[in-house]
């Protein structure tokens, strides 16, 4: 009769988890696998109607060399704690972010602040989208005509920050 | 010797302030955006975003003020509690009371066009069973709003009074078993 003794199997547990972690993931990058983002523009909202929501977009060139084509894309606001807001003095006012993985689209993925999301995949095929299509991503922004609605008079801005991993 | 260690330490000071104020001139560079990223792992771009907030009132919170079997010789009076809500920076604002009698009179008038005065009054908190006689169509003096929302859903529920009057002589003149009635328009201006 054969026992196991829990030394040998925390040795193999723990083999295990090594080849596991040796195998290369089909999502993640190589390394000298780069992705680049440009095309982006300032977004001016103008006065805000405090009612209803107010959304803008741009198309951006996204582009990455991994074997995949794809990325993860970082939104960071200059609020508090990398918050997605605009700043008036003192006075703040929130924005949400989206993203979609190709150009021309009214919607895409909610980001969160300081939160890597993944899974996207770019169409580019030249780093500043010089050939083929001239965007590949959409970003979207909006303010929400609750959040104006309850906003102190001013003018406010702040700075977007997109930060792309290739994967 | 402690003359020569002064001057010395006198020199590093003063080259010391020389060299902060030269820092000083020395404008920190702003993020100049849009700003595209590089080919690299990461790339990062930035972009600024900008809107404006117009000055804003409101005034939520309104209920009709009925007066009814009033007895002459006991001056009326009905208070309401209100919300009203400003953006600006210090939440003030300005009050404006207009009747819909001759002139934007505040006047109420029965089936027989025969009319009575009635007095309105504002305070910039509410509970209040009186405040700042208000003139027709003239602006008030500023007032303070504590209202955190435009409707006061969250707390406070209400942050002013207006109180509607009628004198023991006025009702004097009315006639019993008459119905008076009167429109009163306000108006909140940001300020």
């Amino acid at each position: 009769m054969v026992h196991d003794s829990p030394v040998m199997k925390s040795a193999l547990a723990l083999a295990l988890a090594t080849a596991i972690a040796a195998l290369p993931s089909a999502a993640s990058a190589k390394p000298g696998d780069n992705a680049r983002i440009t095309g982006l523009a300032d977004l001016a909202f103008g006065t805000l109607n405090m009612v209803s929501d107010k959304t803008l977009t741009e198309d951006v060139c996204l582009f990455s060399d991994s074997a995949t084509s794809g990325y993860a894309v970082q939104a960071n606001g200059d609020g508090a704690g990398s918050a997605f807001t605009l700043a008036s003095g003192a006075f703040t006012l929130p924005y949400e972010v989206r993203w979609s993985g190709s150009s021309g689209q009214t919607n895409g993925t909610a980001l969160t602040a300081g939160v890597s999301t993944s899974g996207f995949v770019s169409a580019a095929s030249q780093q500043a989208c010089r050939s083929g299509a001239p965007s590949s991503a959409t970003l979207l922004v909006t303010i929400r005509g609750a959040a104006a609605g309850s906003a102190r008079v001013g003018t406010y801005s702040g700075v977007l920050t997109l930060t792309i991993t290739p994967q | 010797m402690t003359t020569q260690l002064n001057t010395k330490r006198g020199i590093a000071r003063a080259l010391t302030l020389a060299a902060v104020a030269a820092g000083s001139l020395i404008a920190t560079p702003a993020l100049a955006t849009p700003h595209q990223g590089s080919l690299g792992n990461p790339s990062q771009g930035d972009i600024t975003i900008t809107a404006s907030v117009q000055a804003r009132a409101r005034l939520t919170g309104l209920s009709d003020v009925t007066f009814t079997n009033q007895d002459p010789g006991t001056a009326a009076a009905k208070a309401q509690d209100v919300c009203v809500w400003s953006n600006t920076s210090g939440k003030t604002y300005t009050v404006t009371a207009t009747g819909d009698g001759s002139s934007s009179a505040f006047t109420l008038k029965n089936s027989a066009n025969a009319t009575v005065p009635y007095t309105v009054e504002w305070a910039g908190t509410s509970g209040q069973t009186g405040g700042t006689l208000l003139a027709a169509s003239t602006a008030s003096a500023s007032f303070t709003s504590g209202a955190v929302d435009q409707t006061c859903s969250s707390a406070p529920s209400t942050t002013a009074s207006l109180v509607v009057k009628i004198g023991t002589t006025d009702l004097g003149t009315m006639t019993a078993g008459s119905s008076y009635s009167g429109v009163l328009t306000l108006s909140i201006a940001p300020l």
